[in-house]
């Protein structure tokens, strides 16, 4: 009796906690065991055990029994450590509690492991209805718009909603200048003024729009727009940073590609998949360099691979789409309608890339290359064999102190006979063996004696002379697939090449389609996949909700200076609204119907009354929109860098017009880089008149950049540039005060308005009317003359000036 | 995060004036020590009597893949270990001056990163991930907390003379931030900064008269866009720039210094002499408001760095030479004059070396374990922080990430790491990407 009383009384207390394994064990298999345990295992953990919980993964245990507030299962599910678990979800209070109490109960399971949970379902993540109608995932449709300008008719709209004022149009010396820098990135020559000024014509204004779209420099000057967006460099960044001596041809396929005004569609095309959709063009494989442009590790990994990708996947996403995929590698977008599977069946289409320098000549060509060089190489080689000869008897020598000055450890592993070595004295003995007779050139050449250096400083300098006679073979920076069946990529639970699930199918962004983007097999005689000739289509489709629109919205901000969308790399939630959403969609429309002609676009913009606003500020409309948000002004805009040197190169009558080609390399101070055996700048001196290019064709090395470009700003080439910081800082100043390149072409500044010019008034006017497009004041001249007249070296003061004050460094 | 350098075309004024941390903190500047090669934790301060014990073995079990060629079997410490100071710190024989200073430095023996290689595991020391093109921890101290000084660069980087560390510029680059927050390269002799000074033949008068023109021309110009601030800063940058001529020469200018501080620093020791300088220009850099300086110790290639592939011996008989009695007159100097609680040092170098031998008797890079040592600013002295096995190839006990690092530097200058961020493409960026810890045992 009693002791059924007793069992009675352990049944009771039981009760409460009947079915809490079973209960728990859902709750793990529902959440928690897609990721760890079964296929994959996350962080190393597995969730279908208790023993194995207890063991944990690689950020230590995952249960403590009997103490869910330790347990990292518990402290994670809960939100009372991060990350939360699962990832994106939070637990209902109910799982919750279950899995508390299964824990401080003891956590056992009822017999059977927690079952695997299922991948699919994991990596699954259906994109709403609502999701859909986000505004940068509807096609844009065309607003109704009056048929003259309809940016005025949109920015109208708000200034009367507001209250403002639009500004009066800038005077015409100010509008000429406006659209030299904008559109060329240099300066009108005072000839190029008048001729502007003096045009009484009614359509002056769009002649001048015309005719400098229709200058060479135009494709100079928004290439380099389109290389922030896509962080080209001339050189591979990571420990080596090695020249990319075929990038250029990449750079001057873009800026030939604007000057003959290619249809943008067709554009981003080529560059995705030329070798796929246009093989007989040598144009479109150059254009494939585009997949190229990332920086590329030189430690080769799985992990070094997955990064590239990465790289390449969210600078096509941010580049192209405006949308930040990049935030999807490890987790579905917090924000946005972005999948995590949608990330890595963009990979997808990327994943079978290799990359590939590909001769621009043809085979028999190639093979004469091939064999020029290897006749350079036979003469090359009994040299070789007399600089080993002479070189002998101090490798020797040094080889000898080395063997004399071993630390014991060593000593002892080599006098132990090999037979009754350890296998770590082994492992030691080989490792001295090998390198013993490895000298560095440093430590030899200290060990020479001065005959012996000159000598060998002959044969060294023989051997590279031939070298230099070695032929160039011209190839282009592109890619290719290693055939027609891609090798197989996976989804990446948390984003590491540990944690693989599902073989992913090549895709598109699940929110801009209805069903999934067609990608037909590749035919039966192709060498790729073709999976980027499918998705290229998609990116280039008029039904492409983004493209059309982030790349209008980009033209936009270039010349106004801010976007209609201000983050123009994000259009999703936590980027900006854009200010004028009917506006952005006429224009991406407009774009469209035009065969994506981009100079349309500049001509629009530029021909509108907006455009041609001066950029005073007023008082009235200050108060309403400080920001000048609803655009009643334009904004004054402190040039890049590059237009900065440009500029004052055009000023000096030094720049070197010439367009395309090799980069060049103009001076830098070494003690502003650090050289090493794989990294160096071979710059020219600060007044070789070859370096005197527009700043587009400066070498663009990621580790080494020009003092006078990065103290203004460049881009970090790393990751895709949407918009250029603007900083005012000393060091800027310095470089202008100060640079000895700054003064050099000071002084040939002067030069010419002497030459120019005969009075030192006729000298202050020319020099106002290079640098500002305008004549001086009577009052500016005076002071200007004075300035000169008091000292010897007055002129070429006044022209350092001229470079220095703000009117010159601002876009009026 | 509040600070405003996330709007781009911010003016200087406003991207460096001094700004308050998350909360408050006794640490107001950094010293970086860079060791740059990778020093051997096993010879230095992470004593291993287990290698000598087992010379000439191999670590049972244990496949060590070196970063080039075959491993090597174990190979002892080359140098004595003996305790100091009142914790009983053991270091070695190659620090004789820095070991007495370890009742005032925090060890961490079980630093790991993921990088092998120099450049990768340089710039995440520097910025938190192996790529470049991230700010650096500097960049990110001065974007929170401004600078003191206003006619100085808010943070220094001093490179060794040999040359520089691999990767170069990107290591003290501001990545997405704007060039405000970039390190500027201090050269250790002459003229400090490129562009400081003008060409020789322009002398001050006549730079002064320039200037003056210059400012008049922009008075016409202001004058007809009165409300443009980013205007008005740049002519402020012009002033700005002319102090900082003035003011960045007096600043590294270490002859005006005593005989006895010099001596401090080894600076009449020829070994000693050029880090000796660049302390004692750190020192008087902090002094004056300089919220980062680095310091760079090894350059170049090979033996010119701590890389000691081929000769241990030789190349950290070297190298500890040069900078062990600097770095303790640093601590000596910056202790007597009331700065060493205001200023954290840290000594690190991109990762350690392996325990086993390479070559003659070298040692390969060690990403797995070594160890930092922090001293200075709200450190709580005399500690140490996990452990390495017994061999010193893997940390293994309470295992701390560069991401830790950092967070524990953040903290110690009044930020939580988690809220000190940056906007770029659409994500808050931080220093510590989405991870860190800070290392609660070593703050005061």
């Amino acid at each position: 009796m009693l002791r059924l009383f007793l069992l009675a009384g352990a049944l009771a207390a039981l009760a409460p906690a009947q079915g809490l394994p079973e209960r728990a064990a859902q709750v793990l298999a529902a959440n928690c065991t897609s990721c760890h345990g079964g296929s994959l295992r996350v962080s190393e953990l597995d969730l279908r055990t208790r023993d194995a919980m207890v063991k944990g993964g690689t950020r230590g245990a995952a249960l403590v029994v009997g103490k869910a507030e330790q347990s990292r299962l518990y402290r994670f599910a809960a939100g009372l450590d991060q990350p939360q678990m699962p990832p994106g979800k939070k637990l209902s209070a109910e799982d919750l509690a279950t899995l508390k109490a299964w824990i401080d109960s003891g956590a056992e399971l009822a017999g059977a492991p927690v079952a695997s949970g299922s991948l699919a379902a994991a990596e699954d993540r259906p994109i709403t209805e609502n999701e859909r109608k986000y505004w940068a995932f509807q096609k844009p449709v065309r607003p109704p718009a009056p048929a003259e300008n309809a940016i005025d008719h949109f920015l109208a709209l708000k200034w009367k909603a507001k209250g403002l004022t639009p500004a009066p149009r800038a005077e015409k010396a100010v509008l000429v200048r406006r659209a030299y820098l904008d559109l060329l990135g240099l300066p009108p020559t005072p000839d190029q003024v008048k001729a502007f000024v003096n045009d009484t014509r009614p359509d002056a204004w769009p002649r001048l729009v015309d005719s400098l779209l229709a200058s060479p420099h135009y494709g100079e000057r928004w290439a380099r727009h389109w290389l922030d967006v896509v962080r080209y460099a001339d050189s591979g960044g990571f420990e080596y940073d090695r020249d990319r001596n075929n990038a250029y041809r990449y750079r001057d396929y873009v800026v030939k590609a604007l000057n003959s005004d290619k249809p943008f569609d067709r554009f981003l095309k080529e560059q995705l998949a030329g070798d796929e959709l246009y093989p007989g063009s040598q144009e479109a494989w150059i254009a494939t360099g585009f997949l190229r442009l990332g920086p590329e590790n030189n430690v080769k990994n799985e992990q070094t691979r997955l990064d590239e990708l990465d790289d390449l996947v969210v600078t096509t996403a941010n580049g192209l789409l405006g949308m930040t995929v990049g935030c999807a590698r490890c987790h579905n977008h917090k924000f946005d309608a972005i999948a995590q599977k949608d990330y890595y069946r963009m990979q997808a289409v990327f994943f079978p890339l290799k990359p590939l320098e590909r001769p621009l000549v043809d085979p028999a060509a190639e093979a004469k290359f091939k064999a020029e060089t290897k006749a350079v190489e036979a003469l090359q080689q009994p040299i070789k064999d007399q600089l080993k000869a002479l070189e002998k008897p101090f490798r020797d020598k040094i080889i000898a102190r080395r063997k004399a000055s071993m630390p014991d450890y060593l000593r002892t592993a080599l006098a132990t006979p090999e037979a009754q070595r350890t296998e770590g004295q082994k492992l030691n003995v080989i490792q001295f063996e090998k390198s013993v007779e490895n000298i560095y050139e440093d430590d030899l050449v200290r060990e020479l004696t001065p005959a012996i250096v000159a000598e060998r400083k002959q044969l060294v300098a023989k051997i590279a002379d031939l070298d230099k006679t070695k032929p160039e073979m011209p190839a282009a920076m592109t890619i290719t697939e290693p055939g027609r069946e891609a090798p197989p990529s996976h989804f990446l639970h948390r984003g590491g090449a540990g944690s693989k699930g599902s073989v992913m199918t090549p895709g598109v962004l699940s929110a801009t389609v209805r069903e999934d983007w067609p990608f037909p097999a590749a035919p039966a005689d192709a060498k790729t996949s073709h999976r980027r000739a499918a998705f290229a289509q998609w990116i280039a489709s008029p039904d492409n909700p983004l493209v059309s629109r982030v790349w209008v919205n980009r033209m936009w901000q270039f010349h106004f200076g801010e976007g209609i969308v201000r983050t123009p790399s994000n259009f999703g939630k936590m980027g900006e609204r854009p200010t004028h959403p009917e506006l952005l969609d006429w224009l991406a429309t407009e774009f469209v119907a035009n065969n994506w002609s981009v100079k349309h676009m500049h001509r629009l913009m530029m021909n509108s009354a907006a455009y041609q606003m001066a950029a005073d500020d007023t008082e009235a409309n200050r108060k309403l929109d400080p920001d000048n948000r609803w655009l009643w002004r334009m904004p004054r805009r402190r040039l890049e860098g590059e237009a900065i040197r440009d500029s004052i190169l055009a000023l000096a009558g030094t720049l070197d017009n010439t367009i395309g080609g090799p980069a060049v390399l103009p001076y830098i101070d070494p003690a502003l880089y650090q050289a090493s055996s794989k990294r160096t700048w071979n710059g020219k001196a600060v007044d070789d008149p070859s370096t005197n290019r527009r700043s587009l064709y400066v070498f663009s090395k990621r580790s080494i950049p020009l003092p006078m470009l990065d103290v203004f700003d460049k881009p970090d080439t790393i990751t895709s540039c949407a918009r250029r910081n603007r900083s005012t800082i000393a060091p800027q100043a310095l470089i202008l005060m100060n640079n000895e390149f700054v003064h050099l072409q000071a002084k040939a500044f002067a030069e010419r308005l002497t030459r120019e010019a005969p009075t030192v008034p006729a000298r202050v006017a020319r020099g106002y009317e290079l640098a500002f497009g305008r004549p001086p004041s009577a009052r500016e001249a005076a002071r200007a003359v004075e300035f000169i007249q008091a000292s010897p070296a007055g002129l070429n003061d006044f022209c350092h000036a001229l470079f220095n004050v703000n009117e010159f460094v601002y876009v009026p | 995060m509040a600070a405003g350098g996330g709007i781009p075309g911010l003016a200087l004024a406003n991207m460096l004036a001094p700004k308050q941390p998350h909360f408050p903190a006794k640490a107001k500047s950094v010293i970086s020590i860079f060791c740059y090669g990778g020093v051997s934790h096993m010879d230095t301060f992470d004593p291993k009597p287990m290698l000598k014990q087992r010379a000439g073995e191999t670590i049972p079990g244990k496949k060590v893949v070196p970063s080039q060629g075959n491993p090597g079997g174990l190979m002892p410490a080359l140098w004595e270990f003996k305790k100091y100071g009142q914790s009983g710190m053991e270091v070695s024989s190659l620090f004789p001056h820095v070991a007495q200073k370890v009742d005032e430095i925090a060890f961490i023996r079980s630093m790991y990163c993921t990088s092998n290689d120099h450049g990768p595991a340089l710039f995440q020391m520097n910025t938190g991930f192996i790529q470049a093109g991230y700010p650096s921890m500097g960049s990110w101290l001065t974007y929170g907390l401004g600078s003191e000084n206003q006619n100085l660069p808010g943070f220094v980087v001093f490179t060794d003379p040999r040359g520089g560390p691999i990767g170069g510029a990107p290591n003290w680059g501001n990545g997405f931030m704007p060039a405000a927050y970039q390190g500027t390269p201090f050269r250790p002799t002459g003229n400090p900064i490129v562009d400081l000074r003008p060409p020789k033949d322009m002398t001050d008068a006549r730079q002064r008269r320039w200037l003056d023109f210059v400012a008049k021309m922009n008075q016409d110009h202001i004058e007809r866009n009165p409300f443009d601030t980013e205007l008005s800063a740049r002519i402020e940058s012009y002033e700005l720039a002319y102090r900082m001529q003035t003011s960045a020469t007096e600043a590294v200018d270490v002859d005006s210094e005593t005989a006895a501080t010099k001596k401090l620093y080894g600076i009449d020791e020829q070994r000693t002499e050029y880090f000796g300088r660049q302390a004692l220009m750190a020192r008087r850099l902090v002094e004056r408001g300089v919220r980062f300086v680095q310091l760079y110790s090894g350059g170049g290639n090979f033996g010119d760095s701590w890389d000691a592939h081929w000769d241990l011996k030789e190349n950290h008989d070297q190298h500890c030479g040069e900078t062990d009695k600097p770095i303790a007159g640093l601590m000596t100097d910056l202790k007597s004059r009331g700065l060493l609680d205001s200023t954290l040092i840290i000594w690190h170098g991109e990762f350690g070396r392996l325990p086993i031998s390479q070559r003659m008797s070298g040692r390969d890079h060690n990403p797995y374990g070594f160890t930092v040592w922090m001293a200075g600013g709200g450190i709580r002295g005399g500690t140490c922080v996990g452990a390495t096995d017994e061999f010193g190839l893997e940390a293994v006990e309470d295992r701390k990430s560069v991401h830790d690092l950092h967070a524990t530097m953040l903290h110690l200058l009044g930020f939580d790491h988690t809220r000190l961020t940056y906007p770029h493409n659409g994500r808050n960026m931080r220093l510590t990407d989405v991870e860190g810890e800070v290392i609660r045992k070593i703050v005061a």
